[in-house]
């Protein structure tokens, strides 16, 4: 377990302010306490300084998790979100897409999100910008990547791809073994 | 020849860049007469040009264009290789000439089309009916769906031998376009116009400036079809070209290619492959209904410009006022929404909801009538706001339901944000209406609390009084809650209920069924008074424990297990005993308030119980009224009074439970699910009893023992408190009393520590010698353990294990009272003095060495005396590691800063941009001062209407004590007054007085009677008619009230009062026409009120702020004037205006 260099960190925070934008500093610097990110088994885990006190007690092959895991590096050094990171990324979107009752399963099974599926998105969405999806009734249910603007949205066929998979809830079943 | 000259259209390619167009005319017009050339420049990106051709119209024989051909085709002319090709007419030309052709068809109309539309009777293929309706007249012609007529086909199959009836009103994909008719149709001028753009290749390419030859795709989309369709198509796609154009319609001359079909598709086509192949309608959606509709309705002739302009600007009203928003996208079944969207359905519940509040306000003001201007208008204002703002919400959320069908378009928005506007504008008059609503429901309370007390005379203030008034206290607040109609009755409901209940449940078993509800209750509005009072906010979180059954019950079971644990260690029998006592008990509380049924048993021995305790309980009013009298003196501790008022039901039965105690163990059962307070000596007397019990292995012991348990310390305050009070009425008495007690209380804790040191010592002592293993744990742990061991390996000492026993059973005797025990646990845990401390700990590492080999007894001489520096290297690593994670945060912060390349200030005032940013967001922190704006005021209303409430109640019941200070400060007004018209007043004082009392004896006679005595007091000559003893009494009642009059009724509880005082005025005006049960307890008030007020009267302010709005305040000060230049004239106009202004109140109410 140790602190994020430099490099991590931007890559990281690269990755989440996709998400949620200038939000993040709102992550960093809580008015409700001190949070940092700590990186163990190439997880990056977003702690309260008081979990990291308690978990500075247990050594590091022994310690499993700590925090909230926000997704790990790969191999390449790239950082993948993970949907664990979700309920604190939800709250501060940005951009958000809706997707109908039909396709909520198809998304939740790891799916992309077809026009046909979409039921609502935020104006102004450009391409490749990561969104927070949520069902219908406003519960999010992952991350995805707008594959489409919203304006090509409108053009598009439905059966065209407009929001890339990226993390869902489905994952805490499918990939318990994984998500820590 | 010149009969064989015809139009032809000419490609001339190969151009050089320099030619002109005459100079074409003039190579061109050799071979045929030139009308018109057109000559293209294709350029590239870079803007040169590449290719230039051009298109000639010429007049010309056959003969002549081959000849044309040969001889210009292929030769260089001006720097170019002419290329001259056969052109495609130009399709403005065509449509022209088709156009044409179908106007001289119309003329002669003998086409199948037109005959088709005769058949169908001149109704020209539509009919508004229901599809599926036949058509009168034509058999097997039925109205299909969109209304066009449409025949039923009877079809063979084609495998079987089935003829299939083909309905086409039960099918959407029957719509097949036969015919065109080009005969109305806009002119071909206005089928291209320009396309506004900048320079970027995409809008050049828009404005036809092409690289090659093709138009764009959006351009082949233009539409020539039949009537309806066609102007469908037109409006639409006008309307997205006008969306595309930044609204500029200006139409020039792009050309567009005329023949096709436009498919408006709703299904999940996309409009663009559909356009392309598409050979029928396809029409599935209301809103193409209506916009068909409209067009149909527009039928005439748009051939103008203008005409088609106001054909868009109707397209866009509709499209304002319809859900159905055509836009480019219009077949998009997803909606687009703004960053800061909000789920609609939230919307508009907050929306219902704020609406049903100004409602129930409205029905609320109907009540309040003496109001604060102000918030009234505010409502009037939220009223009125409300339908629009419902309509606004009606309309936008229109808008946005058929999300599926169709996008949102700007106006939605714009609607959708006026909407929301209407909502935050809603929002500011929502705030005072709700304080009404809290108000009134306070006012609702009080009236309930009233309804209460007609109905149960003071005399049977009971356990079952209690039950009531808890069962309202907690149900109100749950109402509180919910709609202020519905709490009303609720309210209503509940009085009615409880009324009867109250007198009836006197005697009854049920009494004691929900005693819980009693302590909750109680112990809530203990909660609520604490607050007022300083010194009851320590003990506040242990009330909070107590409060609700729930909580009741699992300290219940807590009790029980330490019970069980006193039990272990005590190895008597009776252990299990009590615990079979235990049994019905934990059952009983189990079933709660509702087992009626409960156990048999517990009911027939509650009832007893009940018995015994009435005549307690009759004889306990006369002191509370007491005692209220004393709280009454000061303020701040009426409140207290009034909740050890509450409790003094039970320490009287309490009192007869001593007495009974050696009979039945079932009383105190019963006691014991009361849980009622105990007095301290009470209980310490009860400590002796029940060690004294438990020699004597009495059931009973239990009950006692867990009774202290419940009485926390803090509790037995108020308890001590009760009990004081009905020993005794000085207040004094029972503060010293009540320290005393405390007193007691703490040296019986001494002693009780004392036992336990010595019991511990005593253990300590032993295992010296018994010891053969060191035990590596704490002090503390091992003594407890080896005191069990001894217990239990020497049976032989019996002396031991009995002074064990005893003092054990002392022990946790005295340490019943509940967070006592806990404390003792707790104290278990503590860190011993000795090892407290930074050196402390060391200490005890040391000792740990050790064991508790009393031998090796660590203490500071063998600590090293590095401590301090120690204690510094720690304070430094703590430091240090904040320090590292600061600077962790602070480096984060500038990626973050780097990432999102934006400045973030200095992080301290983050926080505050993180608060300001999520203010709908908020952690609500109780402990926070600056959170309490998050709190709901009307806690605190309640709060106050409660102390309100029980002062009024109390002010009801009895007949406090008056000081004749109070009584002279008085009439020290009317002392000079009465000097000035001594003479003349005592003759007609006299006589006035004498009418109204002779007619409304009681009431009058005490105004009188204090009349008479103030001038007693201050003239000093003795008259009166009246004996003492009704004076003094009904002194009282003028003391008292104005307090409860400035104060409490016209601030507080507008409405209430002005019921109370109409009835009062009423009664005034009715004088003697009834006299009421309850002499001198509101209408003396009244007297006062008008009788006694100076012109600068605190009394008089107090009420001019808030009931007396506009008018009526100006009455009442003009009688004020009137009265002060009037009082030394005559009495006799005191009487008459008495009677005079509650007239004219009532009047001016009554407007």
């Amino acid at each position: 377990m140790r602190p994020l260099t430099e490099e991590e960190t931007r890559v990281m925070f690269e990755k989440i302010a996709k998400y949620i934008g200038e939000n993040l500093q709102l992550l960093v610097d809580r008015p409700d306490g001190t949070y940092c990110f700590r990186l163990h088994n190439d997880r990056v885990y977003y702690v309260s300084e008081m979990i990291l006190k308690l978990a500075a007690n247990i050594s590091g092959e022994k310690l499993v998790s700590l925090g909230t895991c926000f997704g790990k590096f790969t191999k390449t050094h790239k950082f993948r979100l993970h949907v664990t990171a979700l309920d604190y990324l939800a709250p501060y979107a940005k951009y958000k897409v809706w997707i109908k009752p039909g396709a909520e399963q198809s998304f939740l099974y790891g799916n992309h999100v077809l026009k046909s599926g979409l039921g609502r998105i935020t104006e102004n969405t450009s391409q490749y910008q990561g969104v927070v999806v949520y069902s219908m009734a406003d519960i999010p249910l992952g991350f995805g990547v707008a594959a489409k603007s919203t304006q090509d949205c409108r053009k598009v066929d439905p059966m065209a791809i407009v929001v890339f998979h990226q993390a869902d809830i489905g994952e805490y079943v499918r990939h318990e073994e994984t998500l820590t | 020849m010149k009969a064989n000259r015809e139009m032809k259209r000419l490609f001339v390619g190969g151009l050089g860049q320099g030619i002109s167009e005459t100079d074409l005319q003039n190579q061109f017009s050799r071979f045929g007469e030139v009308s018109n050339v057109e000559i293209i420049t294709r350029k590239d990106d870079q803007g040169n040009s590449q290719k230039v051709f051009a298109y000639v119209n010429i007049k010309i024989t056959e003969a002549d264009l081959k000849k044309c051909m040969s001889v210009l085709n292929k030769t260089k002319w001006k720097g170019g290789t002419l290329q001259i090709q056969l052109a495609k007419e130009s399709f403005l030309h065509r449509l022209a000439q088709e156009r044409e052709e179908a106007k001289a068809k119309k003329e002669n109309p003998t086409s199948v089309n037109t005959n088709l539309v005769e058949k169908m009777g001149g109704v020209d293929f539509h009919m508004k009916a229901v599809p599926g309706t036949e058509v009168p007249g034509h058999k097997n012609w039925v109205v299909s769906k969109f209304g066009r007529v449409l025949p039923v086909l009877h079809l063979k199959n084609q495998h079987k031998h089935k003829i299939m009836k083909y309905d086409p009103s039960k099918y959407c994909h029957n719509l097949k376009k036969i015919s065109e008719d080009l005969t109305e149709t806009i002119p071909i001028t206005d089928l291209t116009w320009e396309l506004e753009g900048g320079n970027d290749p995409m809008s050049k390419k828009r404005r036809g400036e092409f690289s090659d030859f093709h138009f764009p795709p959006q351009k082949i989309k233009k539409v020539q079809k039949g009537p309806m369709e066609s102007k469908v198509s037109n409006i639409s796609l006008r309307t997205n070209e006008v969306m595309e154009s930044n609204k500029s319609t200006q139409p020039t001359t792009v050309h567009r290619k005329a023949p096709s079909t436009a498919v408006p598709s709703k299904s999940l086509h996309v409009p663009s492959s559909g356009t392309q192949k598409p050979k029928h309608m396809v029409f599935h959606t209301s809103d193409f209904e209506i916009i068909w509709n409209k067009s149909r309705m527009s039928d005439d002739d748009i051939d103008s410009e203008e005409e088609l302009k106001v054909m868009i600007a109707k397209e866009e009203n509709l499209q304002k006022t319809r859900h159905s928003l055509v836009n480019e996208s219009e077949n998009d079944p997803f909606e687009v929404v703004r960053d800061d969207f909000k789920s609609d359905t939230h919307r508009l519940r907050s929306s219902t909801s704020s609406g049903n509040d100004s409602d129930c306000d409205s029905s609320d003001t109907d009540k309040i009538i003496a109001m604060k201007k102000n918030t009234v208008k505010v409502k009037n204002s939220a009223e009125s706001s409300q339908p629009e703002k419902s309509i606004s919400m009606r309309s936008s959320f229109k808008k946005i339901k058929p999300s599926n069908d169709c996008v949102e378009v700007q106006n939605t928005k714009s609607n959708k944000e006026s909407a929301l506007g209407h909502e935050g504008k809603f929002l500011n008059p929502k705030f005072p209406p709700d304080s009404n609503t809290s108000d009134s429901e306070e006012s609702e309370e009080d009236e309930e609390y009233k309804a209460l007390m007609k109905n149960c005379p003071r005399v049977n203030l009971t356990l079952a009084d209690l039950e009531c008034l808890a069962g309202s206290h907690q149900k109100v607040p749950g109402n509180d809650e919910s709609d202020g109609s519905q709490n009303s009755s609720h309210c209503k409901f509940n009085t009615t209920s409880k009324s009867p209940k109250t007198s009836n449940d006197l005697h009854s078993g049920r009494q004691c069924i929900c005693p819980e509800e009693i302590v909750a209750s109680l112990l809530e509005e203990e909660n609520t008074y604490s607050r007022q009072k300083t010194e009851e906010t320590t003990l506040k979180p242990k009330f909070q424990a107590f409060k609700g059954i729930g909580g009741l019950y699992a300290k219940e079971s807590g009790d029980k297990t330490l019970k069980e644990t006193v039990d272990f260690n005590n190895i008597n029998e009776q252990s299990r005993s009590s615990l079979k006592h235990e049994e019905p008990d934990r059952v009983f509380i189990e079933n709660g308030s509702k087992c009626t049924n409960g156990s048999s048993n517990k009911l027939t021995s509650c009832q007893p119980a009940k018995k015994v305790n009435n005549p307690n309980h009759i004889q306990s009013p006369k002191r509370q009224s007491t005692s209220e009298s004393q709280s009454h003196k000061v303020v701040s501790f009426t409140c207290f009074d009034k909740e050890s008022q509450n409790p003094l039901s039970c320490p009287l039965p309490l009192k007869g439970k001593k007495s009974l105690s050696a009979k039945s163990h079932k009383i105190e059962s019963d006691r014991d699910t009361c849980h009622q307070p105990k007095s301290r000596k009470a209980s310490e007397k009860e400590d002796t009893d029940s060690s004294n019990i438990t020699s004597l292995e009495k059931p009973p012991k239990v009950s006692f023992r867990e009774d202290p348990q419940k009485s926390t310390a803090s509790f037995s305050l108020s308890v001590s408190d009760a009990s004081c009070m009905s020993a005794k009425d000085k207040h004094a008495e029972d503060n010293q009393k009540r320290l005393a007690a405390l007193a007691v209380w703490q040296k019986a804790r001494e002693v009780q520590k004392k036992l336990v040191h010595n019991a511990l010592a005593n253990l300590d002592a032993h295992p010296e010698n018994k010891k053969t293993h060191i035990v590596f744990a704490s002090d503390n742990e091992s003594e407890t353990e080896e005191t069990s061991t001894q217990e239990q390996n020497s049976p032989g000492k019996e002396l031991v294990t009995e002074s064990v026993g005893k003092a054990s059973g002392k022990l946790f005797d005295s340490s019943d009272d509940e967070d006592s025990d806990s404390k003792e646990d707790s104290t278990r845990f503590n860190i011993k003095p000795q090892f407290e401390g930074r050196a402390g700990q060391k200490l005890m590492d040391l000792q740990s060495h050790f064991g508790n080999d009393e031998r090796f007894r660590m203490d500071s001489r063998f600590l090293e005396s590095d401590s301090e520096e120690e204690q510094q290297k720690e304070l430094n690593e703590i430091q240090t590691n904040e320090d590292e994670l600061a600077a962790e945060r602070k480096q984060t912060l500038n990626v973050v800063q780097s990432v999102l390349n934006i400045n973030l200030s200095n992080p301290t005032s983050k926080g505050a941009v993180a608060v300001k940013k999520f203010k709908d967001i908020v952690h609500y922190d109780p402990t926070k001062h600056d959170h309490a704006i998050y709190e709901r005021k009307q806690e605190d209303n309640e709060k106050e209407s409660k102390v309100k409430r029980k002062k009024k109640r109390e002010e009801a019941e009895k007949l406090p004590e008056v000081s004749q200070d109070m009584y002279h400060n008085i009439t020290t007004d009317l002392k000079e007054i009465f000097q000035h018209t001594k003479n003349t007043d005592e003759k007609e004082e006299d006589t006035p007085w004498n009418e109204d009392c002779g007619r409304e004896e009681t009431e009058e006679v005490s105004v009188a009677a204090t009349l008479t005595s103030g001038a007693e007091h201050t003239s000093g000559f003795t008259f009166s008619f009246f004996d003492s003893d009704t004076k003094d009494i009904k002194e009282d009642t003028y003391r008292t009230e104005p307090v409860k009059r400035g104060k409490i009724v016209y601030q507080e509880d507008p409405r209430f009062q002005d019921s109370s005082s109409e009835e009062e005025e009423e009664e005034v005006t009715k004088e003697a026409d009834h006299k009421r049960p309850s002499p001198g307890e509101a209408f003396p008030v009244e007297c006062t009120r008008f009788f006694f007020f100076s012109e600068n009267d605190d009394r008089l302010h107090g009420r001019s702020i808030l009931p007396f709005s506009g008018v009526e305040q100006v009455v009442v000060q003009l009688l004020l004037i009137v009265y002060s230049t009037q009082l030394h004239l005559q009495v006799l106009t005191h009487c008459s205006l008495m009677c005079f202004i509650p007239l004219h109140y009532k009047a001016f109410r009554g407007q």
